[in-house]
Parts: structure tokens; C-alpha cells; sequence
């Protein structure tokens, strides 16, 4: 199992997108090489508190790419010291990006995709459709007559390149209200775009209006059929179709928790350690930030304790305790912790309950569909051995 | 199920537990609110702990206090006929004056190390002695290699006791032994606190550091969020555990590690080191002929805080 550790390296970004939960966005808080070398110095001098076999160094923002001599630095000083220190982790990880695309071409970001090409992972974010797209992700600029300036442009031209660099580049996209009625065309967009995965997930937060379960559940019906009745199945991938989704789960058996936080760490420009990005200062409405430590007093582990020994019933609700489609029904623990009645992040938040169900729905029709089409055709076997399996989407 | 209600009778009001007492201004609850209160208790079926600062209080309000069957925690100064626990808040007292007593004795870590020998005497007199250790959430890692012979020491004193016929009740050292079961300190599912200013709260501790959090007022009534987290059953840890005698402070679990189901490591291995004591308390007192026989045997254990059974993640 892979250690993740987020640097949030910036809270600034060229855009300003309308769904983005960072509600405390700025262009302050940088963090400076004193602090994100005290946080490598620490995290790198307690080897035997970072047991996992391998480590994913996250770098997120804001735009993370905004800060790319403080990122190229952090780098060369992590490869340096996990192979000066012997450290289990030298040859053993990856570092890792989301981005918004629209400085993937400009020199330094190329030059430090060519450095480190072979431990690279990087996401580039596209909602979809240039209409859909630049609904949400415009730029914080309006044009000079006022208009909103979408950035749609600026991150499709860099498409090629980064699928020339990363030929299995995988996006993310994210459902709001808003979004539903666009889900189809934009995943059918992304593909033609040359990207083979799309993984989807709807916003945890409790946005969801009357009736948006049932526009869920026909958009992903339509994108069933279009995916079917297109032969995308064979080498193209949605995570929202999936066969393990919507079962019951035993009480004792799959008890696990869902979301990372807590095994993952993250990192701020002051300095603060966290469980997950969710759980600082800018992502957070209600709540206070969740420090757990530190770069100068290390990690304190009694605030660990809560997290590395949650599970699904003993935060869930009664109604999901029981429920007969349980299985993928996904949380985060920085959202329960925000949503909480009070302070505990022991409250599973269900906003996405109906929407859940909706996607359930669908993706019984999806499978139904597909196996009879495979059946129809002598297919079925050869899909099964060949079948592409798409990563559960966290968060 | 709700059946204890604790009523702080001034700001003042000593502390019985591992809570400090930060407000230093005498502030009486209301006669209002008091009267309120015990309707409450009334009502709701509950039995009612009344906490006395160290004055007397007048007498209009131990009027009121009379009218329902009651159980009194006063301070030492204070100690009358009408106390049914006492406690001590320093090693500055007594024994004599202590004879058959429901006694706490509050101290910090250091004074107990420095003062544990004079628990002697007060054992051979007190009916029940309950120490809370303060500061037990800053105990260090050599704190606790000498905790564990502090206990040691005071396990042959209670053995010698019970040799002597006698048999004190004593929180760190009988009290697993007679237990059969989890008996903690349930504060939010069994007991709930009424404070001077009117509302509720899950444990006195919580008027006294973080007042904005109750619980519900006289008026509206009790509301207890996330009630399911002052169970054993949503403990995760604890659940798992079978230190019965521990306390399962939640106020020490919110300090520590921000959850109230949550205890720290310190407070899991001081209570770990207690059990393991009266596990050799018990099996001394066994050599020595039938003791407790309907009782199980205390199992030996491999862990000194039980998180390392109930991790998650390996
Ligand atoms: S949130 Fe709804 S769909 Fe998800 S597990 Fe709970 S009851 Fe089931
Ligand atoms: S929660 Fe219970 S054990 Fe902890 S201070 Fe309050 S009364 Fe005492
Ligand atoms: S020792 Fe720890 S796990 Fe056991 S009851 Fe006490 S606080 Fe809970």
C-alpha cells in the first residue's frame, strides 16, 4: 500500500471556477522552501512511522502548477534525501498532480515532466463539452467586456501533449447539481478527445434539488446506451458504471471504512499537518481546521487514533446499516466532519443518498444491456478476460 | 438510558473527577434553575448528585435540595454528616476524620508518586477511595514504567489488608476484580450535568472548557447531538477492551484525540496498568486461598493499549 502526502503548495489558482469547494481560496498563502523542507526533513527522519511499501508525494493547490520552481525544488531535494538516507521509499514513488492544464506547455512544466517523467502521474481536469466546461471553469478575469472568460480553450490545445506523455491519462470529473443534463455529451466529448478514462463522481456536499435523482439516473441511461450501442466498452472507461456497486454489505465483513483520510498526510504553507486536504482551513464552511501536528512537533497520534480505527457501521446511520445497495455508496471524512451535527468526524453524511440509488439503477440497466449484447454476439468470454477495471473514485 | 443527573451547585463547585476547576468567582445556581432542575431529575427518573463548593450554602437552598431523595460530593472543607462522597483535593488531610468514607483523592502524577505511602492509612480506613490522576493524559513513557510500581507497592498493601480482614474498595486496584463487565464513567448515555448557568452539559468538564458545547437548557430541554458517540458501542477502541475499572474519560478522549468515542493512548495504558495489577492482586490473593470464586480470572494480555487490536489499518 502507497503512503500519500499532499503538499498544498499554493492556495491560488488562475481560475475561479463556481463548484470549486475551496472556500478559502487565496492568493496569500504559498508555502515557502523553509516549511516544505522542514515537512520532507521530518516525514523522511521518522522512516519507522511511514511504514507503506511505496509513497505517492501529492502536490495540489489552488493550481499547483503556479508554483513550479518551489515543486522542481521540492522534487530534487525528496530524490536526493531518499536516496542520501537509504530510505525504503527511494525507487518507490510517484509524484503526483491535479491540475487545470493551463500551464502544462510552458517551458518549466515541461522541463520538469521531462526530468521526472518515469514517477510521474498527472491529471489534467476537463468537465466536458467547451459549453459545459466553461459554465463552471472560468477564469477569475472576466473578458474586457465583461463577459465570463471561459478556459476551455486553454486546457483542450494542451490535451495532445500530455496524451503523447501520458498515453493512459486518466480525468477527473466532478457532478454538482448543475452539471447532470451535461454528462452524457461530456463524457462522450472527453473520449473523443483521445482520453480513454473518465472518472466521475458526484459532489458529496448536499447541493442535490428536488428531482435531480431522477435527471441522474436518465443521463446515465442515455450514456449506457451510447456507450453500448458504440462499441466504447472495449477500450474506453466510466467509472460510474461498475459491477460492484449496489449490494449489501455484512456488517462485520465489510465493515472498512471508505475514505483514506488519516492513512494519507497533508501539508500546508504554515506548516500544519492534516489528514487530508478536506480537513484544512480553505476546504472547510463550518468547521475548525483538524490539525494533527506540525512541522516542528512532528504528528501528534492520538489525533490518528479516530481515524485509523473508523469504521462503516459505527459512523453510518441506521437506514445505511441496513441498506440493500450499500456497496459503493462512497463518503468523504472531511465533508462528514464539516456536515457534522457537532464536532466529530464519526457522522456519516448522506446527501448523495438519492443519487446513489439512481446510479445503481442505471448501472444494473448498463450490465443487463451489455452482457446481453455480448451474449448475442459470442462476445461475452473474450469482454470478461479482457475487461478493463476502473479504480474506485475516492474523492 | 439516562439515570443520573449531576447538579453544580456554584461555579465553584469542586471538581470530583479529571477536570480542573477554572472559574474562580462564586456564582450559586439560580433557586430557579435549582428547583428546575430537581423537577427535571423528578420527571425524567433520575438520580440526583448534588456538587457543593467549600462554603456553606444558605439555607433556602438546602431547603429546596431536601425535597428529593439526593446524593451529596462535597470537599473536604465541608464535610459533614450529610456527605455521602468527599473529596480531596491535595494530600494535606486527615485520616481520621475519614472513617467509612466514599473518599476521591485528586492529585496530580508526581504527588501520587511522591505521596502514594500515606494511602495506606487512609485505606484501612475509608470504605471505598477513588484516585483520579489529573494529569494522566501527560503521563511520559518513564511515568508509567514508574506507575506500574506505585501499583505494585500498593497492591501488597491492599493484599495485607484483605489478609487483615479487611476489605477496602479501591478504584485502581479492586474495582476490575469485582467487575464483570464495562462500568465507565458513562457521562452523555447514563449521566448528564446541569451547571450554574442554567443548561446542560455531558460532564462538568465540558462547562468548564468548552461552555458554548451543551447540551440542551431547562427550557428547551435536553439535545444531546450524536448522542450514539457516549456509548460503549460506538467506541471503537474501547469496545474491544476489557479494562472494566477504567473511567473512559470522554472529556480526556475530546482533549486528546478530538473524538469524545476516542481515548488516548495515555489514558489506555494507565488503565491497562491498573488492570494488570489487580490481575496480580488477584492472583496473590488466590495463593493464598478462595478468593472471589464465582469471579473469571483476569487474562493476561500482550498490549498495553488496545488501539493495536482495533487499528484498521495494519
Ligand atoms: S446513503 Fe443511502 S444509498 Fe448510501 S448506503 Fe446510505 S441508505 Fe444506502
Ligand atoms: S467525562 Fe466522566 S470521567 Fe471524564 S471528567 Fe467528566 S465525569 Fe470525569
Ligand atoms: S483502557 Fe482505553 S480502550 Fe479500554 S476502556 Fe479505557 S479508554 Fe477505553
Amino acid at each position: 500500500m502507497a503512503k500519500n502526502i499532499t503538499f498544498i503548495v499554493t492556495k491560488d489558482c488562475q481560475l475561479a471556477c463556481k463548484y470549486c469547494y475551496l472556500v478559502g481560496k487565496n492568493e496569500k498563502e504559498q508555502m515557502s522552501w523553509e516549511t516544505a523542507k522542514a515537512a520532507i526533513d521530518y516525514i523522511l527522519s521518522h522512516e519507522d512511522e511511514f511504514r507503506e511499501e511505496s509513497v505517492i508525494w501529492d502536490f495540489i493547490g489552488g493550481e499547483p502548477f503556479m508554483e513550479i520552481d518551489l515543486i522542481d525544488k521540492i522534487c530534487d531535494y525528496l530524490k536526493t534525501e531518499m536516496f542520501r538516507r537509504n530510505h525504503h521509499w527511494f525507487n518507490s514513488y510517484r509524484f503526483s498532480f491535479s491540475t487545470n492544464g493551463i500551464n502544462y506547455h510552458t517551458p518549466k512544466v515541461q522541463e520538469f515532466i521531462k526530468k521526472n517523467i518515469s514517477h510521474l502521474s498527472i491529471g489534467i481536469t476537463i468537465d466536458g463539452t467547451e459549453r459545459k466546461h466553461d459554465l463552471n471553469r472560468i477564469y477569475k478575469q472576466s473578458n474586457p467586456d465583461g463577459s465570463e472568460h471561459g478556459s476551455y480553450r486553454d486546457v483542450v490545445r494542451n490535451i495532445p501533449l500530455w496524451l503523447e506523455q501520458f498515453p493512459g491519462g486518466a480525468t477527473k470529473v466532478t457532478i454538482s447539481s448543475p452539471d447532470i443534463p451535461y454528462i452524457k455529451e461530456s463524457v462522450l466529448h472527453l473520449y473523443s478527445l483521445g482520453i480513454h478514462e473518465v472518472n466521475i463522481n458526484c459532489v458529496f456536499e448536499d447541493v442535490w434539488q428536488e428531482g435531480d435523482d431522477k435527471l441522474f439516473e436518465d443521463q446515465l441511461m442515455q450514456l449506457a446506451d451510447a456507450i453500448i450501442d458504440g462499441g466504447y466498452y472495449t477500450d474506453y472507461a466510466c467509472s460510474f458504471y461498475s459491477e460492484n456497486i449496489g449490494k449489501p454489505l455484512d456488517p462485520e465483513l465489510e465493515n472498512q471504512n471508505w475514505c483514506g483520510a488519516g492513512k494519507m498526510l497533508a501539508v500546508d504553507a504554515a506548516g500544519m499537518f492534516y489528514p487530508c486536504t478536506r480537513f484544512a482551513g480553505y476546504s472547510l464552511r463550518e468547521k475548525k481546521p483538524l490539525i494533527i501536528g506540525n512541522v516542528r512537533d512532528g504528528i501528534d497520534k492520538n489525533k490518528l487514533r479516530p481515524f485509523l480505527t473508523l469504521d462503516r457501521m459505527t459512523q453510518s446511520p441506521d437506514k445505511c446499516k441496513t441498506c440493500e445497495v450499500a456497496s459503493g455508496c462512497a463518503w468523504c471524512q472531511g465533508e462528514n466532519y464539516d456536515a457534522a451535527a457537532t464536532s466529530t468526524v464519526y457522522q456519516r453524511a448522506t446527501a448523495i443518498c438519492l443519487m446513489h440509488k439512481a446510479r445503481v439503477r442505471a448501472n444494473n440497466y448498463y450490465w443487463n444491456k451489455l452482457y446481453r449484447k455480448l451474449e448475442l454476439e459470442g462476445q461475452r468470454e473474450q469482454y470478461e478476460k479482457n475487461k478493463r477495471e476502473v479504480k474506485p473514485v475516492d474523492c | 438510558m439516562l439515570q443520573y443527573l449531576v447538579i453544580l451547585l456554584d461555579d465553584t463547585s469542586t471538581s470530583y473527577c479529571h477536570y480542573g476547576v477554572n472559574k474562580k468567582e462564586r456564582r450559586l445556581i439560580s433557586l430557579d434553575h435549582l428547583r428546575q432542575g430537581i423537577r427535571f431529575g423528578m420527571v425524567e427518573n433520575l438520580m440526583i448528585q448534588f456538587v457543593y463548593p467549600d462554603y456553606a450554602l444558605p439555607q433556602e437552598y438546602l431547603d429546596v435540595i431536601d425535597t428529593i431523595d439526593h446524593s451529596n460530593i462535597k470537599p473536604m472543607a465541608v464535610l459533614d454528616n450529610d456527605t455521602d462522597i468527599v473529596v480531596l483535593n491535595s494530600w494535606d488531610y486527615d485520616a481520621s476524620k475519614l472513617k467509612d468514607a466514599v473518599v476521591v483523592l485528586r492529585t496530580g502524577w508526581k504527588q501520587l508518586n511522591e505521596n502514594h505511602g500515606m494511602l495506606k492509612d487512609l485505606l484501612a480506613v475509608v470504605q471505598r477511595l477513588n484516585v483520579v490522576i489529573t494529569d494522566v493524559e501527560r503521563m511520559t513513557d518513564s511515568d508509567r514504567e514508574q506507575y506500574k510500581t506505585v501499583l505494585a507497592s500498593l497492591g501488597k498493601e491492599v493484599e495485607q489488608l484483605y489478609v487483615d480482614g479487611k476489605s477496602p474498595q479501591f478504584n485502581l486496584l479492586t474495582d476490575r476484580m469485582m467487575l464483570t463487565a464495562m462500568n465507565n464513567c458513562n457521562a452523555g448515555d447514563t449521566t448528564i450535568t446541569l451547571a450554574p448557568n442554567g443548561k446542560f452539559y455531558t460532564c462538568p468538564a465540558f462547562y468548564y472548557e468548552e461552555e458554548s458545547n451543551s447540551v440542551g437548557d431547562l427550557d428547551s430541554g435536553l439535545d444531546i447531538k450524536n448522542k450514539q458517540l457516549y456509548r460503549l458501542d460506538h467506541a471503537p477502541i474501547c469496545r474491544k477492551c476489557d479494562a472494566w475499572q477504567c473511567r473512559r474519560c470522554t472529556w480526556l478522549n475530546r482533549k486528546t484525540t478530538l473524538e469524545v468515542n476516542t481515548p488516548s493512548h495515555e489514558q489506555c495504558v494507565a488503565a491497562h496498568l491498573e488492570r494488570n495489577a489487580s490481575r496480580d492482586l488477584m492472583l496473590s490473593l488466590r495463593s493464598k486461598g478462595t478468593f472471589l470464586p464465582d469471579k473469571e480470572e483476569i487474562k493476561e494480555l500482550t498490549y498495553l493499549d488496545p488501539f493495536e487490536i482495533a487499528t484498521q489499518w495494519k
